[in-house]
């Protein structure tokens, strides 16, 4: 699972959720994508189970891009307890998604089996999303 | 490849509250600058420019107030979500004149069995007449062998048209896939760490378990 080596701060802010996403918004390197069209945190566990439905579907021949990175650390309070006394612990690693974000490429396979493929990522993935195409493949 | 006339108007007022009056009117503000001269900043109907850009560097000659230019596309900025223009940059040519332009490479065909075919690049940057800028290039890869490597100077470009990318820039790499064996392995080990259990076939699922059986 995508996880930082090291962290300058093991605790941070919650991350901004607004606005739409400044780059990353085309596919750059296959031939179809997953966009996201809602802002979300989305979590290592997350990017993993996707990444897991979609090579299982396409079994082998093709590959696959993973442009987000959980790089924000999101921490919880233990359960029953005061307020008070810090922050609590980190519990989850999360990339923070804007809309618009292509999040996920793949190339080498039909667009019958990605379009398959992707739609099984899309429903481990915590927001709206949509399938993509780039210019050009298919004419 | 066809010129497309789109009847321009010239745009007087500047900034985000007048581009989006225009954009609510269905139009799109643009810009036409090139050879030397003033840019000139135009508004353009949207349906009419959505319909010509579906073609690749297409040529649009404008008629703006009453004369006529011919240009080409050199930015188009759509909405990243809904795919909508938003702005468009326009560069002025003249007939005869040589431009560069980036066009888009198509592989067709398809390689030796259990082969993984990886497009590097989408587009290669070109030398031509404005007036004859390719729609495409095809990169034909039927039955090539895993291991080739197709470079931007194999692709074969037609008459008047000159290469400017690298011509040693790899386009496309066709690499052995991966054996079911060691992709199954891989995903096995993936799932494991991830904590993912497959549920157990129905037959193997406990008589008593349903329900009315004895």
């Amino acid at each position: 699972m995508l996880i930082p080596r090291r962290v300058k701060h093991r605790k941070q802010h919650h991350p901004d959720r607004h606005g739409a996403s400044k780059g990353g918004n085309a596919i750059a390197f296959g031939e179809y994508g997953i966009q996201a069209l809602e802002p979300a945190y989305v979590t290592n566990r997350q990017i993993e189970s996707a990444r897991i439905a979609m090579t299982r579907h396409i079994k082998r021949g093709g590959k696959v891009w993973i442009n987000i990175y959980p790089d924000r650390p999101l921490t919880k309070k233990p359960a029953e307890t005061r307020m008070g006394s810090g922050k609590g612990s980190p519990e989850w690693w999360i990339a923070n998604v804007k809309p618009g974000r292509v999040m996920f490429e793949l190339s080498g396979v039909e667009e019958q089996v990605a379009r398959e493929a992707m739609r099984r990522a899309i429903h481990k993935l915590p927001m709206k999303c949509k399938f993509i195409v780039r210019d050009g493949v298919n004419g | 490849m066809a010129e497309v006339r789109i009847v321009a108007e010239s745009r007087t007022e500047f900034g985000k509250g007048a581009a989006r009056r225009v954009r609510r009117d269905h139009k799109v503000p643009a810009v036409l600058y090139g050879h030397g001269n003033d840019p000139r900043h135009i508004t353009l109907p949207g349906h009419d420019l959505m319909l010509a850009l579906k073609v690749k560097n297409a040529l649009l000659t404008l008629e703006i107030a009453g004369a006529d230019e011919l240009a080409i596309p050199k930015d188009i900025q759509r909405d990243p979500i809904r795919g909508t223009i938003e702005h468009v940059d326009l560069l002025v040519v003249r007939r005869g004149e040589k431009v560069k332009v980036n066009v888009a490479l198509h592989v067709i065909g398809q390689a030796v069995p259990d082969s993984l075919v990886v497009s590097e690049l989408n587009a290669v940057e070109v030398e031509c007449e404005a007036t004859h800028i390719p729609t495409g290039f095809e990169v034909d890869i039927t039955g090539r062998a895993i291991g080739t490597q197709i470079l931007a100077k194999d692709i074969a470009l037609p008459a008047g048209t000159e290469l400017v990318t690298d011509p040693e820039a790899l386009v496309v790499n066709i690499t052995g896939a991966q054996t079911e064996a060691e992709a199954e392995a891989e995903m096995a080990e993936a799932e494991a760490e991830a904590g993912i259990v497959h549920e157990a076939p129905d037959a193997a699922a406990p008589a008593e378990a349903l329900p009315g059986a004895e």
